[in-house]
């Protein structure tokens, strides 16, 4: 008989947060929404839709290759300029990053309630320098996030 | 994975890439949950996140981009016992050393087991047991001289025996 030794698992909010502590300068937030997964994921996931209503740099976002759940994402600011994005979306977790910048969600059920991460940071020189001072300055960014996916959920589910 | 894409992956994550960093996490979790999940109980998610944060800050340091889950096990183990001593739920050991290899009662309830030992003594069993690894192989991973380790396990027969003989 082998013995059935006791295995710890790691959630999807909890390795973005590990992946947030190891990206220097990222930022990360975590809340626990009111709204069950499915109707969680069913608006944060839709990136095309979601994001531009949830950031405010962000004016369009487009997808425009698709493998399984390695997709390619084109975005564009309300200052007209272009980012090109490498994307991982599957449900529970997105990963995307381009030349300059990487972002992250993650999400997990609760019981009725879904527990949300979010992430983001730079690829710009220098980001492993100025580390503590971009979270502290990102900090607004991930919270205002989240309120906003909050808000739009709610929106969307009545 | 083959272990020429796998050093490719640990190199692209040094580097700072996110999706390499992330496809990197995807491969260790289990691995690091595996070793943390008998060491830390009940903490066990808290050891895993926390030894994979230190595996990810620290991964630019690693020389050797082949022997990444060697590297990986050496931090698991240190974090796990870490972080189950200062949670305080150690209870005094019942068990003060290791069960023998291959004791019946180790396959029969394991949790038991692990639930009587001090989280040090959980952590030689993990990687002797577990990880299958040779007495100075474990007391080089925990900081020990194999004369200790030994001395341990010797113990451990009798005293083992002792109390599931009750």
């Amino acid at each position: 008989m082998t013995p059935n030794w006791p295995v710890a698992d790691l959630d999807p909010v909890r390795r973005l947060a590990v992946l947030a502590e190891a990206i220097p300068g990222a930022v990360f937030a975590e809340d626990v929404l009111d709204a069950p997964f499915d109707q969680v994921w069913a608006v944060a996931g839709d990136l095309e839709n979601a994001l531009p209503a949830l950031l405010t740099d962000v004016r369009s976002m487009r997808f425009v290759e698709h493998d399984g759940e390695r997709l390619v994402a084109e975005a564009r600011s309300h200052l007209g300029l272009r980012d090109r994005f490498d994307v991982v979306l599957r449900p529970g977790w997105c990963l995307m990053q381009s030349g300059r910048l990487i972002g992250g969600m993650a999400a997990v059920a609760d019981g009725d309630r879904t527990r949300f991460g979010f992430l983001g940071g730079l690829r710009l020189p220098g980001t492993r320098l100025a580390g503590p001072a971009l979270r502290r300055l990102g900090r607004p960014i991930g919270r205002r996030f989240l309120r906003r996916l909050g808000e739009r959920v709610a929106e969307v589910t009545g | 994975m083959s272990e020429p894409d796998r050093v490719e992956l640990v190199r692209a994550a040094q580097r700072g890439d996110a999706l390499a960093m992330q496809e990197l996490l995807t491969l260790l979790t289990p691995y690091v949950g595996r070793l943390c999940g008998p060491i830390a109980l009940a903490d066990g998610p808290d050891a895993t996140q926390e030894a994979l944060i230190v595996i990810f800050r620290n991964l630019r340091q690693l020389a050797e981009p082949a022997a990444v889950f060697g590297w990986a096990r050496a931090i698991a183990v240190r974090e796990a016992v870490r972080v189950a001593r200062s949670a305080g739920r150690a209870r005094p050991s019942e068990l003060p050393e290791v069960p023998a290899k291959g004791d019946p009662q180790l396959a029969a309830d394991i949790r038991d087991v692990l639930d009587r030992l001090a989280p040090e003594h959980r952590a030689v069993l993990v990687l002797r047991d577990l990880e299958g690894l040779d007495e100075q192989t474990v007391g080089g991973l925990l900081d020990v001289p194999t004369g200790t380790v030994k001395s341990r396990l010797f113990r451990a027969r009798r005293s083992f025996r002792k109390a599931w003989g009750r």
